[in-house]
């Protein structure tokens, strides 16, 4: 070995849960091949193999495209070579948490969309459903097969100072990444082939198939051999590599809003061959741009009449319209209380305490501890709209607090959390960034987990943002068989 | 397969292939400049790729560094190489997943060529810049014919390309052989135009190879209307058209053997070539046929749009509510799921 070790004596915890070390030079068991692996690396042989993986990404175009000037610049998602390790008890109780939340979601949409259980019992404040931008008032009544709106759901995970796993919020509308999820797995697999020979780490590759199998289980009853779609906003969506991706990797069409054309109720994309019929589309176009006649009429992506076939059946859409009023982020503080109400159980993985703003005590709270909170604006995502208060200057924290005063509805707080940190390459050493983990659930005919996810770290010293859109990148995760 | 797709293959070829005939018109006239043979006819290359009266109402002057401007990249020119390739490059965005990596690798090379390297290219002469630009659109056809499946996709855009190849070829032939025929035959001048309306073509070697080759008006235009192993010769692309046009016939068509409507026309358009007196249509002057034959082309091009893509044309001349409706798109596009 020729060169110091990336991996040596300066490595420091700082007082964060981390994943690779319980303590200083106590290495957490599954993580010891991988810690002796990398003892052993010098900052050249890892540049090298970075350099590889960088060139691979780039030739495959596995890009997102960032618009900051006329002509959008693609750039390559920042990947880190090191791997996040879950061994397996703790990945059994994601995956139990995992299946109990996201199963009381869709009951939750269900109910609200119909009964209204939850709201008459005084559970969950009306007004605050109600009052959820994503609230589609045009759901109310109908049935969607087998009463599931939520197919697809990426939920956040972050764990705290002691290692504790929280969700930290439920992707409900249409959670992107996945595909960074299968490219990592790809590029790790090519670079480090023996790294994995000696862990045995559990397959996420069946996920396009896993996911192709929920859409056919939700088509519409009489769709014997149901055509399933992918419809994307189009090219200059920073999500395109992915809507490509994932319908080259499940064999489907790939459709924008103008292929599309509903006639009596039916939904068709336009052939060279003439129009044939579509039963599921599986949908990356907000709600507000599916149909002009029911939404934004001024919208270009979608497809008019599109919600008149969706109500009368004739077509599915995943995930369903309106699934936002569940991600909204003062609905997520009642998500514990839904698990309780719906199926009896007590949560199995927690909430990051929330304050809401809509709720006189917890506002006084908010204003008051500004600076220790996390404020994020209650519809919004991608880590738009937020305010760090601990990083904040004064005036930005006045800003916010006027803000919340005037839309307290659109407002809630959290405590800033000292997010677990994982060993990641920065200038030629391994330093400890903060990291949180998005696994991807299915819901059809059953709910698949493909074990695993993408794990995102804050790649800027310090940062907590680990958002691709604010300087994040993205690790491989494995799973161990156990 | 979807029709915007098809439609894009169609365009992303059409475009291409356009460029790459004004390159390597302009470059042949360059040459001919600089063997001393031609003095000042860019403007034909002009005539003969755009609308000379917008070249005139825009350089009233006219003059080498007009056309030069005019052909490259002057925006209201919708033959501009640029404009040309940055069309074949949005149409190609639109189905990156149904044309190979290389495919897509080679078209934005050669468009940040044609963008950037304009001016290193002009200062070692527009020759060459052309000749970078030509030389880009032909290695183009032969990474696509080398890796892409042979199924309708392919079929589509070998559809664009020999259309558009067809319509090059005639209009070459309308506005440069007028010129030849107002010479006498045999004579030095005379040869020379033909010389260069073979280059024009890239028939010049092909056609000296041929045994007993003379180079006669006649002869000349005989074998770029009527040579079937002369790629771009007319009837040579016509038979391509026709073979490419059965091949995404719906299996309905194919099954009872029938025809569908472009499909008739070039099978009309083929066989009137086939048994056209050539003798007889040389003497009365060539300009009726070649307007006849443009006509039809062009309204071949129109079936193939009304048949095979039924759905809004990316288009080419956008005007400002056409370039607002796209600009809002991509806004909305952009706007998507973030999360």
């Amino acid at each position: 070995m020729s060169g110091p070790s990336i991996l040596n004596g300066s490595y420091r915890l700082d007082g964060f849960f981390d994943e690779m070390f319980a303590a200083k030079d106590d290495v957490r068991p599954h993580y010891r091949a991988l810690h002796q692996q990398l003892a052993e690396m010098t900052a050249a042989t890892f540049d090298e193999r970075r350099r590889a993986a960088d060139a691979s990404f780039l030739y495959q175009g596995v890009t997102f495209t960032v618009y900051a000037e006329e002509e959008g610049v693609e750039r390559v998602f920042p990947f880190d070579l090191v791997p996040r390790i879950i061994p397996e008890g703790e990945w059994n109780h994601i995956e139990r948490g995992l299946r109990q939340r996201v199963t009381a979601l869709n009951l939750f949409l269900h109910d609200v969309y119909h009964a209204q259980r939850i709201l008459a019992e005084r559970v969950i404040p009306a007004d605050l459903v109600f009052g959820a931008r994503h609230f589609r008032r045009e759901m109310m009544g109908v049935d969607v097969p087998r009463d599931l709106y939520a197919h697809v759901v990426g939920t956040d995970l972050v764990r705290d100072a002691e290692g504790t796993y929280y969700v930290l919020e439920d992707n409900v509308r249409s959670p992107s990444g996945v595909s960074y999820m299968l490219e990592n797995r790809q590029a790790m697999k090519r670079i480090f082939s023996r790294l994995f020979a000696r862990h045995g780490v559990r397959p996420v590759e069946h996920y396009p198939q896993e996911l192709l199998a929920t859409l056919r289980a939700v088509a519409p009853a009489p769709a014997a051999d149901p055509c399933v779609v992918l419809l994307t906003p189009g090219t200059y969506n920073s999500a395109y590599f992915e809507h490509s991706f994932l319908a080259r990797q499940m064999g489907i069409e790939i459709v924008e809003g103008r292929d599309l054309v509903v006639h009596d109720d039916r939904v068709f994309m336009r052939t060279t061959q003439g129009l044939q019929a579509v039963d599921v589309i599986y949908r990356r176009v907000d709600d507000d741009f599916l149909d002009p006649l029911a939404f934004r009429s001024d919208s270009m992506l979608g497809v008019a009449g599109l919600m008149n076939a969706y109500r009368a059946g004739n077509v599915t859409l995943a995930n369903a319209v309106g699934t936002g009023v569940a991600d909204d982020k003062a609905v997520y503080a009642y998500v514990p209380d839904m698990i309780r109400f719906y199926i009896s159980e007590e949560p199995i993985l927690q909430n990051v305490p929330t304050y809401l703003g809509c709720h006189e005590q917890d506002r006084a709270y908010m204003l008051e501890h500004l600076d220790q909170l996390v404020v994020k604006c209650a519809n919004e995502s991608g880590g738009y709209g937020m305010l760090i208060g601990p990083h904040a200057s004064g005036a930005e924290r006045e800003e916010f607090a006027q803000r919340i005063r005037a839309q307290p509805r659109n407002y809630i707080a959290q405590p800033t959390l000292a997010l677990s940190r994982h060993p990641t390459y920065v200038d030629g050493l391994l330093e400890g960034c903060h990291v949180d983990l998005r696994p991807y659930v299915l819901c059809g005919e059953r709910v698949t987990i493909v074990p695993g996810g993408l794990t995102r770290v804050a790649l800027r010293r310090g940062s907590l943002v680990v958002n691709s859109s604010q300087g994040g990148g993205s690790k491989d995760t494995w799973v161990l068989t156990g | 397969m979807l029709s915007r797709v098809a439609e894009s293959l169609y365009w992303m070829a059409r475009y291409i292939e356009r460029a790459e005939a004004v390159a390597r018109l302009a470059a042949v006239d360059f040459q001919a400049l600089l063997d001393g043979t031609r003095r000042g006819r860019f403007e034909d290359v002009v005539r003969i790729t755009s609308d000379a009266a917008l070249f005139k109402s825009i350089f009233p002057e006219g003059g080498e560094r007009g056309v030069l401007e005019f052909l490259h990249a002057h925006p209201a020119n919708p033959s501009g190489v640029l404009v040309c390739l940055s069309r074949a490059r949005e149409n190609a965005r639109g189905v990156r997943e149904q044309i190979s990596s290389e495919m897509w690798e080679h078209l934005n090379r050669l468009y940040l060529l044609a963008r950037d390297g304009r001016a290193a290219a002009m200062a070692e002469g527009p020759y060459a810049f052309f000749r970078q630009v030509r030389d880009g659109s032909q290695a183009f056809e032969g990474i696509a014919a080398a890796t892409m499946t042979h199924a309708p996709a392919y079929e589509f855009i070998q559809l664009g390309r020999y259309l558009e190849r067809a319509v090059i070829t005639i209009r070459t032939l309308a506005v440069r052989y007028e010129d030849v025929c107002m010479l006498e035959d045999g004579s030095a001048p005379a040869s020379l135009e033909l010389i260069t309306l073979l280059k024009s073509c890239g028939a010049f070697e092909p056609f000296r190879r041929q045994p007993r080759a003379q180079l006669r008006a006649g002869e000349v235009a005989e074998y770029l209307l009527l040579n079937p192993q002369f790629p771009r010769a007319v009837l040579f692309c016509l038979e391509r058209i026709a073979r490419a046009l059965w091949a995404v016939a719906p299996p309905s068509v194919r099954a009872e053997d029938k025809l569908d409507p472009p499909a008739r026309l070039v099978g009309r358009l083929r066989a009137d070539l086939d048994y056209l007196d050539v003798p007889e249509v040389l003497d009365s002057g060539l300009s009726p046929l070649l307007d006849d034959l443009l006509r039809r082309v062009h309204q071949v091009g129109n079936e193939v749009t009304r048949t095979y893509f039924n759905t809004r044309v990316i288009l080419p001349a956008p005007r400002a509510a056409a370039a607002a409706a796209a600009q809002q798109q991509q806004q909305q596009q952009q706007q998507q799921a973030r999360a």
